[in-house]
């Protein structure tokens, strides 16, 4: 009798044990969803605030060129998006046979991108497009914007090869015992470095010993630094899961190694090396300390939307930091919702295509489908 | 006649020589030269950083950099205890106030709460990992800082340095800016657990509660704390967020609420003014190798539990 209460009674405190377990659960996850929801739409109506009237050029190089490329961005995630959301109505439809094929909806996406570029160009939101201004109201994010995708495609430029090169490097020619341990012992102890070393060598590095200033060139070096362990470990870890068959028939069939790799390996493996390229990716647009050490915080006027390298440049990133330490325009909290949002914004694209080209490979891709047949 | 002549031809282009090749070297050149950068980068990362650090190290002194409480490097006058302090202290204070619900959270979704959940639990998490540091500064100055300053004052009426940028409000943002990472870790971990176990345990007669706190969790003890102290180094390694709330005062907090400094934020805010070869700038390296050896230590530790675990 006495032991069936005891029982009873801790089943009662287990149970409001586990209701505050629960409640922690809930509301961290329900807190970084409402963070979520509440910067994009606190920030988000820059993002879609078109303006009638066309932008005025504001004459730094490179301006047009930046506008269609984000307009054509922006007609083609429209009917992408058209195109998925209307997916359920398509399917119902006389032409479902029609769209479901993958050539029309890429003919119909570029459509809408060239459509978009010739006639929306000038019509962009504002904030987007137009150069920050230090004191004055009504500033805009184009440069930052710029340098933060130009940022990303120089840092891949240096991390593909180099990660692609590094992970073939471990899994099929290290011989040596030693070197393939300091090898990773070396990528181990760059991964646990924090972002801010990085910066430090950076500087010491490009600024000091080089003398070239801050350019991109440089932050575009120390990202690829930063993100040479994530990229070398998931494309390791992706080429060692590859089916052994694979390899073996390859070279049993002759092939050398080189061409085992390039043709059989590498293209079994894109899910795995795409989506660590992706991964870097985000963090380029995310990372600020090490930026702030090589790439600088200034944006030049007339060179704004140049593609040259050596030019110093702040990223979204480090626009949003120093808004929020050192802005003085009277409108700063406004102008560091936008770029927060425009920063989340591009994040969560990187991150649904991480997570698509994953899916992707788990699946086993088509390429690896056809080619176990 | 001819037809067995290109086969052959054919056949002999095939065979493999594999060494001499020269697209085969070249490949091989390659790949041996990236994974050999990978060597050079980091030992050479380590050698700057070492030289410049060490120089002033000498110059300075490691006891005085270590202990003294005052960081004017105006004046030459390089203590770095409130830096040191600041570090660990916020790092602390968000693996009490982040990292362990985070672990928590994590048990419960793994094992206790609805099946259904998991993956949503995940997604949100992965996403608020995501999110650059600096939207969770932006953030904290413009919702945390406001009202850890109304906070304050209530505590410590009558003192206005306290404007809500501080010790404290840095630990919180590191808590949230570390939760989402810990947890993906603790899931990582408790996932990782055979299945069998928790059947055998529900088969004994276990309650759902018992099974995870007395077999998944003894069982994943080694991941768990693996986690947390990878969200610590997280939080000692942050620089920007924490630039943007920590308040800057040179000197050790009186309390909790106080603004002081950590290294990362210090070097970031020196490193502009400081000449570059001049003391200022070397003692700026020689805190970095601090923080280096304190985030290195951790993940040491972190590797030998992992190694204990496994074995």
């Amino acid at each position: 009798m006495k032991s069936l209460r005891l029982r009873a009674r801790r089943r009662i405190v287990d149970n409001a044990a586990l209701l505050a377990l629960g409640a922690i659960a809930l509301s961290l996850m329900g807190g970084y969803l409402l963070t979520f929801g509440h910067l994009l739409l606190r920030g988000g109506h820059h993002l879609v605030a078109f303006s009638k009237t066309p932008v005025p050029l504001s004459g730094s190089q490179g301006e047009t060129g930046m506008r269609v490329a984000l307009a054509a961005v922006y007609g083609a995630s429209l009917s992408w998006a058209l195109l998925r959301l209307g997916r359920p109505l398509i399917d119902r439809s006389i032409a479902s046979g029609w769209l479901e094929r993958s050539r029309t909806r890429l003919l119909i996406i570029g459509a809408s991108a060239l459509l978009a570029a010739l006639f929306l160009r000038d019509h962009l939101p504002p904030f987007l497009i137009s150069l920050p201004r230090e004191t004055a109201t009504g500033g805009g994010i184009g440069p930052q914007l710029f340098n933060s995708v130009y940022l990303a495609v120089l840092s891949t430029a240096v991390t593909f090869p180099l990660g692609l090169g590094a992970a073939i490097y471990l899994v099929y020619f290290a011989r040596s015992r030693a070197l393939v341990r300091s090898a990773r012992v070396a990528l181990d102890a760059l991964a646990s470095l924090p972002s801010i070393v990085y910066g430090l060598f950076g500087f010491l590095v490009f600024v000091v010993k080089m003398r070239a200033g801050y350019s991109l060139w440089a932050g575009a070096c120390i990202l690829a630094l930063l993100n040479l362990p994530l990229v070398v470990g998931i494309i390791e870890e992706n080429l060692r899961a590859l089916p052994r068959d694979l390899t073996e028939a390859s070279l049993s069939l002759g092939a050398t190694t080189t061409q085992t790799i390039l043709r059989v390996a590498l293209p079994s493996s894109w899910p795995g090396i795409v989506s660590a390229m992706v991964l870097a990716i985000g963090r380029v647009f995310a990372e600020s300390a090490p930026l702030i050490m090589t790439a600088g915080t200034t944006i030049a006027r007339n060179k704004a939307y140049s593609l040259d390298p050596m030019r110093g440049g702040e990223t979204l990133a480090v626009h949003l930091w120093y808004l929020g330490s050192a802005g003085i325009a009277k409108d700063r909290a406004e102008l560091s919702a936008g770029t927060a949002a425009t920063l989340i914004v591009l994040v969560l694209l990187t991150n649904l295509l991480a997570s698509r080209v994953a899916r992707a490979g788990q699946s086993g891709g088509k390429r690896l489908a056809k080619m176990t047949r | 006649m001819s037809q067995s002549m290109e086969v052959a031809v054919t056949l002999d282009r095939q065979t493999p020589r594999r060494a001499f090749r020269p697209h085969d070297i070249a490949f091989r050149a390659f790949a041996t030269a990236c994974g050999l950068l990978a060597i050079v980068a980091a030992i050479s990362l380590l050698a700057f950083l070492m030289h410049a650090g060490l120089e002033a190290l000498s110059e300075i002194g490691l006891f005085s950099m270590l202990t003294g409480s005052r960081w004017r490097p105006e004046a030459g006058i390089f203590g770095g205890l409130p830096l040191i302090f600041g570090t660990v202290a916020s790092a602390v204070g968000a693996m009490l106030l982040g990292a362990l619900p985070a672990v928590l959270a994590a048990i419960w979704v793994m094992g206790l709460g609805p099946r259904g959940l998991l993956p949503a639990f995940r997604r949100a998490m992965e996403l608020a990992s995501a999110l650059p540091s600096v939207v969770y500064g932006w953030l904290a100055l413009e919702h945390l800082v406001p009202r850890m300053g109304a906070f304050a004052a209530f505590i410590y009426p009558g003192r206005a340095e306290m404007s809500g940028e501080g010790l404290l409000t840095s630990a919180v943002l590191l808590a949230v800016m570390i939760a989402p990472t810990v947890a993906l870790l603790s899931i990582d971990a408790l996932s990782k657990i055979p299945a069998g176990l928790r059947e055998a345990s529900a088969a004994l007669g276990a309650s759902a509660w018992q099974t995870a706190f007395r077999v998944v969790v003894p069982h994943a003890k080694a991941g768990l704390i693996a986690a947390i102290f990878f969200g610590f180094a997280r939080a000692a390694g942050e620089t920007m967020a924490v630039q943007m709330v920590i308040g800057g005062a040179r000197t050790l907090p009186e309390t909790a609420f106080s603004p002081t400094t950590t290294i990362s934020t210090q070097i970031v805010m020196d490193l502009q003014n400081a000449r570059p070869g001049a003391l200022e700038s070397d003692a700026l390296y020689a805190m970095a190798l601090v923080l280096l050896m304190l985030s290195s230590s951790v993940v040491l530790a972190t590797r030998l539990l992992r190694q204990r675990g496994s074995s």
